[in-house]
Parts: C-alpha cells; sequence; structure tokens
C-alpha cells in the first residue's frame, strides 16, 4: 500500500495505483477523457492533468502512479489555465452540435466546456471535415465529434478481440476509422456508444428518438441468458427506450442480445389483452371471460405444463402453486434443451463467479459455443487468456472465439464416454480416484485422446469445468455428468471453496428450478409425446416457446395439432395461429421480481415499468387461475409468494436474507448436488445410433421468443447467419458423396437440404442451426445422409 | 509493374520474408520491410495487397492499414514508373523549389495524384528530405537531385521519356 496526500487529505492506495484512479477512489474530481477502467492507459487527451509537489509541471494522472508520500493537487489556478487550453485544443475542431447531438446532456466533452472551457475559441483556419462511417446496425457515427481519445480502438483491440477499429493518418489528419463489411464483428459492438466520451459513436437504433433527460432510468435484469447481466432500462411513458449496463454492475459490459433486445417489448408479437379463439381466429376477451373458458381448459383435465425458467422467482413458485393446488397431476417440463430429466450429479448453475473464473489456474470448456451463448462469459475468459491463462476446449466445434485457446480438441457427442474414460485412466495411474469410478470406467470400453487434455487441465491446483449443451442436452447426459463429477472427485476439485463443478444452464433460476422440481419434473419431449399418444387434452405454455426454440420443436407442432392449447406469456413466440387462449403476462422489464443468474447471484426489480397492455404479473395470474379453478388462494400479494418460495426451497437462506431481512447478498445461491444416484454409461444405446451424430448451432440472434420478435436482433441475426446445414469434408469423402444437396434420413424421415463443408468441425458429425433451412433436424440426436438422388 | 488481381509474393520474397521476420522478436515486427517490399513488388499498396501483407505477417488489416497511413511513404495509389518528389521544405523553399515545382507540373502537365499518359511520371510536393545542404532537392524513386534546377529537371524528363533507365 501507498499513503499519499490528495489536496492534502491523506489516502491510502494500493501500490501501482494511478493519480486518476487514486482520485476517483477517494472521490476526487479530476477531469479526464481517455482513460476508461476496463481499457489500457493511452494518455493522449491530457485532460487529466494534475499538479505535484515538487514537480516542475503538471502530470498526467492517468498514467502516472502514485508514490510514497507523494502530494497531488487537483485544483489551482495554473491546473484550471492548463484545463482550459486543453478544451480549447479539443474543440478547435469540434462542431457546435450539442443541440442535435444525442449524447449533449450526458457529454463530458460538453460539461468540461461549461466547467473548464473558455467559451470562446482563438482558432479561424479552415475545420477538418472526417466523413462518417458505416458501422452496422447498432452503432452511428458522427466522426467530426471525435476528440481522438482512442477508446473505441482500445475497445476493439483488447475487449471485442476483432481489432476493426483504427487510427488511420497522422497529426492533423489523423482519424478513426472502422474495418467493416456489413456490420462490426463484435457481439458486444453496442458498448462502444457507452464507451466513446463525446457524440462520435452513439447507439444507432435509439439515434434522434429522445434526449437523456427526458428517459428515466429503473435497474433490472437481463433474462436473455443466464448470465443475467445488471441493466438499466432507460424508458419515456412506460415505452423502454433502451438498455444500457448498469454502472459499477458485475460486469462493464452487456451484450447486444440483452442490449437490442428491447424493440421486442412493443412488437406487434406481444401478448397484451386476454384472447379467445371464436372459429379460426383469435379475439381479444376480458380476463373474465378468459379465465372462464381457461378453466373448462383446465379443470378435471389431463395437463401438460411447459414453462419458461427465465420468469421472476415469484412467477415460477406460482407455477409450482397452481402445479399442486389447481391441478391434477399434470406433467410438467420447462427446459427445452434438455433430453435427459434425471438428477444430474451436479446440477445446472456455476460454483463460482465470472470474476472468480479469470484467477483459477485451468478452464475446460466442455462442449459448448460460449461466445454465442454466454458472450459475457466468454469475455472474462478472454480477459483471463489475454493475462496469458491457458483455457482448454473439448467439442464438436472449434467454435470461433475472439479469444486465445490454448488446448483445442475436436470430439463427437457419442465419444464424451471416451474421453471422460480417458481421462479417468490417466488420473488413476497417478492414484487419484474416487469411489465409483473403476465401475463407470468399466462401461466404456474406447478411450479418445481429447481425454488427456481433460486430464491434464484437472491436475492443475484449481481448475474450473465448464460444461455445456454438448453435454447437458445429450440422451445420457446424467451418466457423462456422473462421470465428469467422479473425474472432478477424484482430482480434488469438488471440494468446497475450490469446486470447479460448473454446468451452464439454458436458462435463468436454473438452481432453483432443479430444486423445486426436482422429482417432478419430465423432460420436455416427455410432455409432447404424452399429447401425441392421446394422453393429455390439454397443453399450457406459460411463456415457453417449443416451437422456436428447443430441441422438440417437431414433437411439439404435432402434440399441438392434438391438444388444445392455453398460452400464458408476453410474447406470442412461434405459436402462431395455435393457442385457443391466450392470457397476457406482464415482460420482465414490467414486473417487481426476483431473479437469479448462473451464478447465483440474485437480482430483486424494482420500480417496474406499467405494463404495456392488461399484462399481470405472472403470479397474479397463476392466483386467478386457482382460485377460478376451485381453491382457496394461497398468496394474495408478493410477500405471501416469496414465503411460498421459501417453503418450496428451504435451504436457499439467502433468498430470505435479501427479502426478509433487507440484507445485501452475502452468499450464492447454491446449484444442485445429486450424490445418491448412480448413473452409467449406456454405451450400447449410443452404439446403435445412426451412422453421424447431430449438433444444434445456437444464433445469439435468434434464439429465444423475445429475441427473435426483435427486428433489430433480426437485422444483426442476417448479417451474422450461421450456415445451415455443414459437415466435415471427410465425412462426405468417405460416404463417397459430395457438398450440395443431399438426403438427410433421421428417425422422422429423409428430407433434401443443401449442404456444406467447414474443415474445422469433427468429422462425424452434423451440424444443423436451429434457426436454418434443416431447423427441425437439430433436436435429432443422429442422422444418416444419402446421395442427392 | 502492374498489380496483378490477387496480389501474391513471389516463393523467393517469400522466403526473404521468412529470413527477414526470424529477426525479430515477433513476426509482427517485420511489417515496414515487407510494406516496402510489397510497394517495390506492386508499384503501390493496394487494399488487397495490404491484406495479403497482414496475410503473411499474421497481423490484423486494420494494424497494416494503420501503418501504411501514417507514412506518407507508403503509397496507396498507384504512380507513374518514376515519381518525383520535390521538396519544398524551408532550406529548398528559400532556395527556389516553389517555382522548380510549379516548372516540373507544368511541364509534365499533371497534378499531385495524377500520372502522365504515357505512364512515366507522378509527381509530389514533400517535407523535409534531409538533405538541405543540396537545397532544392528532387528525389526521383530512391536517387536524390541535389540543387536541382529546371534545365537539370528538364533534361530528366526528356531522358527518361527517350528511354533511358535512370
Ligand atoms: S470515436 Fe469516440 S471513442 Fe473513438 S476516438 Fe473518437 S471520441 Fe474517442
Ligand atoms: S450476456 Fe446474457 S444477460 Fe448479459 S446482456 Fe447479454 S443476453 Fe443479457
Ligand atoms: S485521461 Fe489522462 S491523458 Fe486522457
Ligand atoms: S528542406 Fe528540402 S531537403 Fe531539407
Amino acid at each position: 500500500m501507498t499513503v499519499l496526500y490528495i489536496n492534502d487529505e491523506e489516502v491510502t492506495v494500493p501500490a501501482g495505483t494511478s493519480i486518476l484512479e487514486a482520485c476517483r477512489e477517494n472521490n476526487v474530481e479530476v477531469p479526464y477523457f481517455c482513460y476508461h477502467p476496463e481499457l489500457s492507459v493511452a494518455a493522449n487527451c491530457r485532460m487529466c492533468l494534475v499538479e505535484v509537489e515538487g514537480w516542475n509541471k503538471p502530470a498526467a494522472s492517468c498514467c502516472t502512479p502514485v508514490s510514497e508520500g507523494m502530494k497531488v493537487v487537483t485544483q489551482s489556478a495554473g491546473l484550471e489555465k492548463d484545463r482550459s487550453m486543453m478544451m480549447e485544443y479539443l474543440l478547435i475542431h469540434h462542431p457546435l452540435d450539442c443541440p442535435v447531438c444525442d449524447q449533449g446532456g450526458a457529454c463530458k466533452l460538453q460539461d468540461y466546456a461549461v466547467e473548464h472551457g473558455v467559451g470562446r475559441g482563438r482558432y479561424t483556419e479552415v475545420k477538418r471535415l472526417p466523413s462518417d462511417k458505416d458501422l452496422g446496425p447498432f452503432v452511428n457515427t458522427c466522426m467530426t465529434r471525435c476528440i481522438h481519445c482512442t477508446r473505441c480502438v482500445r475497445f476493439a483491440d483488447e475487449i471485442a478481440g476483432t481489432g476493426d477499429m483504427g487510427v488511420l493518418n497522422r497529426g492533423d489528419h489523423m482519424k478513426i476509422d472502422g474495418i467493416v463489411e456489413d456490420a462490426l464483428a463484435s457481439e458486444l459492438s453496442g458498448n462502444l456508444g457507452d464507451i466513446c466520451p463525446v457524440g462520435a459513436l452513439l447507439d444507432k437504433p435509439s439515434h434522434d428518438v429522445s434526449r437523456p433527460w427526458e428517459m428515466t432510468r429503473h435497474k433490472s435484469t437481463c433474462t436473455a441468458c443466464p448470465q443475467g447481466c445488471d441493466i438499466v432500462i432507460e424508458s419515456r411513458a412506460d415505452e423502454v427506450m433502451r438498455i444500457r449496463p448498469l454502472k459499477g454492475g458485475v460486469e462493464p459490459w452487456i451484450c447486444d442480445r440483452g442490449r437490442y433486445v428491447y424493440d421486442a417489448f412493443r412488437s406487434d408479437k406481444r401478448i397484451l389483452s386476454p384472447m379467445l379463439r371464436v372459429g379460426d381466429k383469435l379475439e381479444k376477451a376480458s380476463w373474465d371471460d378468459a379465465i372462464e373458458k381457461a378453466v373448462t381448459m383446465l379443470k378435471g383435465k389431463r395437463v401438460g405444463i411447459v414453462f419458461s425458467p427465465d420468469w421472476s422467482v415469484e412467477g415460477l413458485a406460482a407455477i409450482r402453486l397452481l402445479h399442486d393446488i389447481g391441478l391434477e397431476n399434470p406433467k410438467v417440463a420447462f427446459d427445452l434443451h434438455r433430453r435427459d430429466s434425471r438428477p444430474f450429479a451436479f446440477d445446472e448453475g456455476l460454483t463460482m463467479t465470472t470474476e472468480s473464473m479469470e484467477q483459477v489456474d485451468q478452464v475446460v470448456i466442455l462442449g459448448s459455443d460460449l461466445r454465442q451463448r454466454f458472450p459475457i462469459l466468454m469475455q472474462r475468459l478472454r480477459k483471463r487468456a489475454n493475462l496469458g491463462k491457458p483455457v482448454t476446449r473439448i467439442g464438436a466445434m472449434h467454435y470461433r472465439t475472439n479469444s486465445e485457446i490454448a488446448n483445442d480438441a475436436l470430439v463427437r457427442p457419442r465419444d464424451w464416454y471416451a474421453v471422460i474414460a480417458r481421462a479417468m485412466d490417466q488420473l488413476k495411474v497417478l492414484g487419484k480416484t474416487a469411489a465409483g469410478m473403476d465401475e463407470w470406467m468399466g462401461k466404456v470400453e474406447a478411450r479418445h485422446e481429447a481425454g488427456k487434455l481433460l486430464a491434464d487441465a484437472l491436475l492443475a491446483d484449481t481448475c474450473a469445468l465448464l460444461v455445456g449443451e454438448e453435454i447437458r442436452s445429450h440422451e445420457d447426459a446424467a451418466a457423462l455428468i456422473h462421470g465428469l463429477d467422479l473425474l472432478m472427485r477424484a482430482a480434488g476439485h469438488a471440494e468446497e471453496g475450490q469446486d470447479g463443478r460448473n454446468l451452464l444452464p439454458s436458462g435463468m433460476n436454473a438452481q432453483l428450478l432443479s430444486a423445486m422440481f426436482n422429482g417432478t419434473r419430465t423432460a420436455a419431449g416427455e410432455v409432447f409425446a404424452a399429447a401425441i399418444a392421446g394422453e393429455l387434452d390439454t397443453l399450457l405454455l406459460i411463456g415457453s416457446d417449443p416451437i422456436g426454440d428447443g430441441l422438440f420443436s417437431r414433437k411439439a407442432k404435432e402434440a399441438l395439432a392434438k391438444v388444445d392449447l392455453l398460452q400464458v406469456g408476453s410474447i406470442s413466440g412461434d405459436m402462431v395461429g395455435l393457442a385457443d387462449i391466450k392470457l397476457p403476462a406482464a415482460a420482465y422489464s414490467e414486473i417487481e421480481g426476483t431473479f437469479i443468474n448462473m451464478e447465483g447471484r440474485v437480482r430483486v426489480a424494482e420500480n417496474p415499468l406499467r405494463s404495456l397492455g392488461e399484462g399481470r404479473p405472472l403470479w397474479k395470474v397463476m392466483m386467478r387461475l386457482i382460485q377460478a379453478l376451485g381453491h382457496d388462494v394461497p398468496a394474495v400479494n408478493l410477500t405471501e409468494m416469496r414465503e411460498h418460495v421459501l417453503t418450496m426451497a428451504p435451504d436457499f437462506t439467502a433468498l430470505k436474507d435479501i427479502w426478509f431481512a433487507g440484507k445485501a447478498q452475502e452468499d450464492f445461491i447454491p446449484a444442485q448436488r445429486n450424490r445418491k444416484n448412480v448413473f452409467l454409461p449406456n454405451v450400447a444405446k449410443m452404439n446403435a445410433a445412426k451412422g453421424l451424430d447431430v449438433v444444434g448451432r445456437y444464433s445469439m440472434y435468434k434464439e429465444g421468443a423475445w429475441v427473435r420478435a426483435s427486428k433489430l436482433l433480426a437485422e444483426a441475426g442476417r448479417i451474422h447467419a450461421l450456415d445451415d446445414v455443414i459437415v466435415h469434408p471427410d465425412t462426405l469423402a468417405e460416404m463417397k458423396l459430395q457438398a450440395g444437396d443431399l438426403t438427410i434420413m433421421s428417425n422422422v424421415g429423409a428430407e433434401r437440404f443443401t449442404v456444406g463443408t467447414r474443415t474445422d468441425v469433427s468429422p462425424g458429425v452434423v451440424f444443423v442451426s436451429k434457426r436454418g433451412t434443416a431447423g427441425d433436424i437439430s433436436g435429432e440426436t443422429s442422422v444418416d445422409l444419402g446421395g442427392g438422388q | 509493374m502492374s498489380a496483378p488481381d490477387k496480389p501474391q509474393f513471389s516463393e523467393a520474397r517469400l522466403a526473404e520474408i521468412d529470413a527477414l521476420a526470424a529477426r525479430y522478436p515477433s513476426r509482427k515486427s517485420a511489417l515496414m520491410p515487407v510494406l516496402y517490399m510489397a510497394q517495390q513488388d506492386f508499384g503501390y499498396l493496394s487494399m488487397d495487397t495490404q491484406k495479403m501483407v497482414a496475410e503473411v505477417l499474421g497481423l490484423r488489416l486494420m494494424e497494416v492499414r494503420e501503418v501504411v497511413t501514417f507514412y506518407t511513404m507508403f503509397k496507396e495509389q498507384p504512380t507513374g514508373k518514376y515519381l518525383l518528389e520535390v521538396c519544398t521544405n524551408a532550406s529548398c523553399m528559400v532556395n527556389g523549389a516553389d517555382a522548380l515545382y510549379a516548372h516540373m507540373k507544368n511541364t509534365l502537365g499533371i497534378e499531385p495524384g495524377q500520372i502522365t499518359e504515357d505512364g512515366l511520371f507522378s509527381i509530389n510536393e514533400v517535407e523535409c528530405a534531409g538533405a538541405c545542404a543540396g537545397a532544392p532537392v528532387v528525389q526521383v524513386n530512391n536517387m536524390y537531385h541535389e540543387k536541382a534546377t529546371a534545365t537539370d529537371m528538364d533534361a530528366l524528363i526528356s531522358r527518361i521519356r527517350a528511354g533511358e533507365v535512370i
């Protein structure tokens, strides 16, 4: 630690801190432009000058480290003059644009011009006129306003890792430029508008729409992926105008998916009032009529419930109450991406914070397209890789990342047993083992060399596994995860405090759901199968879009053709024309409620917007249904709802502290562990599968009903489209086939699709983009390929 | 030497680049000399050439562009076979460089950025060539002509037009 004096106050900061950071930490105002806490120091704006006693000229505080006993002065007549001169320089080429600039009112340049500027420039020569750039659908440019702080360039290099922004020319000709084809290549591009301290880079979708001071802001949680980023929703008259990361939130950035999903809030896919089917049309109805009709679909009927995990905790508990009180033995499912509903040895959720993943010695990604699914987590790993710490990856494809992957191995989904068994061999030779490991290994004959990478990483002092969708959606996921659990225990990474077993979930609130529905849940596929088999009368879909999302679209379509559909939700999804009744439930921006992210972090949303339509919070809709079905209402307010949550999940004391003791969160909600069950590999089933494994691919711009209702994201989805169907060229060569139109034979028949090739994928696998032409096939586990005719 | 559709270094060049790159701690550091090579081989640094250089050295296109645009001696536009660079900085200016520059432009009938119809000449005004003792200085490709006069330059131009290689 270093002790220094800032304006005669003694302060203590860690050694090596810059003067500017020391001032910021101690709430001493120093003006700056180019400094950004998440970026490297460029020290080019010279706005951050301070005086240091004994130094004969002012120092740029952002790049001057503190030293013992240093006496820093941040306000003096000399500095005032320096600052006003800096402002005069910076404003030489800056247009007098504030009245038409979106940054106006939230602009550092404007603020400092008022505070330190002189009001009149002496420059009378020609002003430079750099031209604007087309950086794609999210970032608007007005380059005459640029002050060359290079924050955007550093962002593209250091954070996005795309390096597509740069500085061209020099001196007076210097200009910021982007090399882009259709759009910036980063899924974090929306942050550029936030980090530009002036109005040169601005948010394009909200451009010229409203002024900063017209908006109200409230804190909320993004539910577009399980990361659950802290966001600020900026709204005007209950309409969401913009979503931005919360300053001082856990993560400094949010992804474009979470940021631009907001136009879906007012899309025509919203369910804004109760709707009833009359003939073959849906017509607006009153709540009373709709509820009355809904009761006829539920009372005494065989019901299947499929709901979305992304509702608030209170909403989810209300679904459980409806399930328990209102309905008779309904089948219930919520995960559209999980085929195996047996409890996993380590169930969904992380045991570590994403932040702590920077620290561990080894991180192993098992079967996940992390950049598409968890862009912010990927960002953490990138930060880690930039520090020279290794990331190992085993999976079906060298999924494109923006980060260094130290070891990268390709495997087919059916190889996972052999990968795990190979790693077990290696640990066993070193005398590391766990009870039950021999039995597990005994079931697997084959060994896959990728297991060596896994074992090598496991031998480190600390190791985090990130188990992704390729394993989680596996038909025999419980056995695989059991195997991984054994490995982690054998390697000593399962103990409290250094537990590295992380299973990436597919939705929010995963820890709560696996506790709350343990033993009750089935796989979504089974619910649809029951409907198809005539074992159900009604499907109750609560916010779930099984046609648009997940692995069971084909089955869902077939099921929905057979049974009545009661849809409760905020958005219709791809169920157009199928519902018999629709009940509106308020969107996540419109409710007070609690959310748990994949790390187990709890967020309570307050001060919601008014619902744009007649939507009610989900828990109220559920209570209304329970009442209409002839039962006492178990909860009449949010507090009572929360008491029910604690009864259902008594271990979740963190929730209790936050809700009822008004405490800040200390403990993270733990992921569930199921040590009782032993699940051994079912290799025979794998061997009986068709010739090629299927891996479904996910586009962050197309998955999820909210995302699909967003026009902004649709545009990004078009630009960053995934290939429809691809295989490794060797796979085709072996079968004497050629890329082009081929027949894909699956359990549901033979269809022709255009098949392309890529060399950075595992042979023996067919990659199918979920939202591509062959989307329905992405839900199959294995297929055969045949010639074009 | 006009650039082909897709510029490509010759095998010999690539070997030379590998040898050169080995002298630096990182391959990327060989950027400046490799850009000169590319300029020599392809006449100027088109966007395609810059892309190729980026690939050869494992750099991002933007990193290459930043260097290319920073230094005026990297040309992004084609020039005539002979590029006449007239220094008009202080020492040369007081020794009549401005008049010389005007005279030469007039003789050739071109402005900076243009090429004479026979494809032989381009002309440019440059800052101090670092040879003030010989002011005014005209650089013709890589060769300096010191104490240059209008007569000298006219003669030089005629000799080149007559087919003499200098
Ligand atoms: S565009 Fe904005 S962030 Fe980029 S250099 Fe200019 S002022 Fe800085
Ligand atoms: S990473 Fe996930 S939670 Fe965060 S902004 Fe993006 S979609 Fe939302
Ligand atoms: S903030 Fe220090 S020079 Fe810009
Ligand atoms: S001023 Fe012309 S060479 Fe120096």
